[in-house]
């Protein structure tokens, strides 16, 4: 019989690679800017899922899912302490994420502006069009 | 204060609130001199503030600071050693003049708030990435350094040029930090801990275990070595090292002109710095990198060791054919980042540890004398184009003869990155050529040679053009430059100070150096980490 988990993990790590070649590649080759800042996207979301995949926490047992890192009793005792470290998700990945996502985000309306300011001074946004620099 | 001193952790969020206050004064105040005012004052107060930095460090090792009081690898933590406190120091010294000297040249734009709110910004980011102990903060702080680069380089958004430099600076800018937090990833997934000193720790495999950071998890030795290997891209990029330098020639001649000076003379310290953070502090000659099956660490060097090379050459061949003054002093700063880089990437593990310390000491000393004198000659290159309203040489022919005292300095500037004694460039270039000689690289110390000389005929063109040649026509009398012509001078007495104290600058930095990279300084930056998790959770 086939092993579900393990040929979702391939899929998942497969696509990941996919992405980041895809985005690399529009980044670097698509003469548009607009394409250039939708794969810039891309690469973020990207290397954000990889930070979540980083953070998974397999379940303990068929019907026992981890918990979110929220301590629910007022005094814990070392016992609950044990538990509660043997069930919790790591926080920090997605801490990471989300300030990772609000960076992003800032960056590419700063990007999208940028590109409307090119488009209104050349009427074009294709960078072998507008390229005047020598580099 | 066992907790940290306050101007450690203060400086950047401070920095970044001052900055982002601007906007919102500029709705109230319209008189130009308040926000001129504003930003020198600010300036002014974080060189204070770093100087102090680098005094208390100096005098009792790195320091700490624990933000929300959370214990190290828990919290974010900002940790400065001697390395870290020189560098912040020059930062803020360099900021301020650039500060003075925008009163003068951005007198005459519109949008004055926005301008020195992203200069303002642009500082928080250096400050931080220099003074941050923690790699996804440096991650941050090099998102807020970079975003107010990209936006100070596009700062005349109504030039075709300008807009185009700073989106091809920002595209491929945003990438190469998003690589970055990929590297991140792997650095949490396999170490668990993102804190610089913990890291230290647990990439050298050693036996201190703090109680918030468990063991490891696969191949440590290969996810470090994918880590560097995908960082290195966001750090070259920044420091403009071949063949990531391709955005520093075009931003330059469309950002204002303080600006320039800002982004050669301060941004390029980033990358170098970092690296120096990341193959010495943390993956360093005792680490995973270096006894692992596969020689990660020497692969890593040497592969920085060349492009630096070539970096050096591409940049002093590019300089002699350059029409524009700026895009001239661009190609010089591609070509003194190869020689930093070359002197930080002495480090392998053949050679002996005198050499390496000898190499890091002569890449800081060249950091500091580049980062003062490349500050100078943009400046000054401001105030002639002020004159001639050209960047083109042809057209800038003789118009220093209007400007003698800034033209002096500008010759102070060119003969300091020339490498002429007794300014400071020689010594550092002389220190460089010595520590390859001692490390049994004769060849690579002749290429050091070889570069200076070749830039020697870039650096020569252009001093010839603005004194020697016969004035492309007739300049008027430049007015009210009494103010940049004072900054300019101000840098060309430091740059002949470096030169002079070099007896003296040379064992402080190598001091600087063994206290911070070398083993014992890396020791000393693990046990402050140590000493504060003590602190703030008694075991």
């Amino acid at each position: 019989m086939i092993d579900v988990n393990a040929f979702l993990f391939s899929v998942l790590v497969f696509s990941l690679i996919m992405n980041l070649g895809i985005s690399l590649y529009g980044i670097f080759w698509r003469p548009s800017l607009v394409k250039k800042i939708i794969a810039l996207t891309i690469l973020g979301d990207t290397a954000n899922v990889l930070a979540i995949v980083v953070g998974y926490r397999a379940w303990i047992a068929p019907n026992r899912p981890p918990i979110p890192p929220v301590l629910t009793t007022w005094k814990p005792t070392a016992a609950d302490l044990s538990k509660f470290s043997s069930l919790a998700v790591d926080p920090l990945p997605q801490a990471l994420v989300l300030t990772a996502v609000v960076i992003g985000l800032a960056v590419t309306v700063f990007l999208v502006f940028l590109t409307i300011q090119v488009y209104r001074l050349h009427g074009t946004t294709d960078v072998r069009k507008i390229a005047k620099l020598k580099g | 204060m066992e907790a940290g001193i306050l101007t450690i952790g203060a400086l950047a969020p401070i920095l970044v609130v001052l900055a982002f206050i601007l906007p919102l004064l500029g709705i109230f105040i319209k008189r130009k001199v308040f926000f001129h005012a504003y930003a020198v004052v600010v300036t002014a107060l974080i060189a204070a503030a770093t100087t102090y930095n680098l005094i208390v460090v100096w005098r009792e090792g790195p320091q700490l600071y624990a933000f929300g009081g959370w214990p190290p690898p828990l919290g974010i933590s900002y940790e400065v050693d001697a390395l870290g406190a020189v560098l912040g120091a020059l930062t803020a010294w360099v900021m301020l003049f650039i500060a003075i000297y925008s009163c003068w040249y951005m007198d005459k734009e519109t949008g004055i708030p926005y301008y020195y709110t992203l200069l303002l910004g642009l500082e928080a980011g250096l400050i931080g990435c220099i003074y941050t102990g923690d790699a996804f903060n440096l991650f941050v702080m090099l998102e807020v350094l970079s975003i107010s680069a990209y936006g100070l380089v596009g700062f005349h958004r109504g030039r075709a040029e300008a807009v185009e430099a700073a989106v091809k600076y920002g595209i491929i800018g945003a990438a190469a930090t998003t690589v970055y937090f990929i590297a991140l990833v792997f650095i949490y997934g396999s170490y668990g801990t993102l804190n610089m000193a913990d890291l230290a720790i647990k990439a050298r495999v050693m036996a201190v275990a703090t109680p918030f950071s468990g063991g490891y998890y696969g191949n440590i030795a290969v996810a470090a070595a994918l880590a560097v290997a995908l960082s290195l891209w966001v750090f070259t990029y920044k420091s403009a090292l071949f063949p990531n330098h391709f955005w520093l020639p075009d931003a330059h001649p469309e950002a204002p002109t303080p600006v320039s000076a800002a982004l050669s003379g301060l941004v390029v310290n980033i990358g170098a710095y970092t690296v120096m953070r990341f193959l010495y502090t943390m993956f360093g000659s005792n680490s995973v990198l270096t006894v692992a099956k596969y020689p990660f660490r020497d692969i890593i060097l040497w592969a920085l060791l060349i492009l630096g090379i070539v970096s050096g050459l591409v940049g002093a061949l590019m300089m002699i054919v350059q029409e524009d003054i700026k895009r001239l002093l661009a190609y010089s700063t591609v070509s003194h980042v190869g020689l930093v880089f070359m002197g930080l990437s002495l480090g392998f593990s053949t050679v002996p540890l005198a050499a390496t310390q000898e190499a890091l000491t002569a890449s800081l000393y060249h950091l500091i004398n580049h980062s003062v004198g490349k500050a100078l000659l943009f400046m000054a290159a401001g105030i002639f184009i002020g004159i001639a309203g050209t960047r083109k040489l042809d057209g800038l022919a003789g118009s220093g003869r209007k400007a003698p005292l800034a033209t002096a300095a500008f010759f102070i500037g060119f003969l300091q990155l020339m490498g002429l004694p007794p300014l400071g460039g020689f010594f550092s270039k002389f220190l460089l050529y010595s520590a390859f000689m001692e490390a049994g690289m004769p060849i690579v110390a002749v290429l050091v040679v070889i570069i200076s000389a070749i830039s020697v005929l870039g650096y020569a063109k252009a001093m010839y053009s603005v004194w020697f040649r016969p004035p492309a026509k007739e300049f008027k009398n430049p007015a009210g430059i009494t103010l940049p012509t004072a900054v300019v001078l101000f840098l060309a007495v430091v740059c002949v100070g470096l030169g002079i104290a070099a007896p003296y600058l040379t064992s402080a930095l190598s001091t600087t150096i063994a206290n911070s990279l070398m083993g014992k300084g890396v020791l000393s930056y693990i046990q402050a980490f140590l000493k504060t998790i003590n602190y703030l959770s008694p075991p």
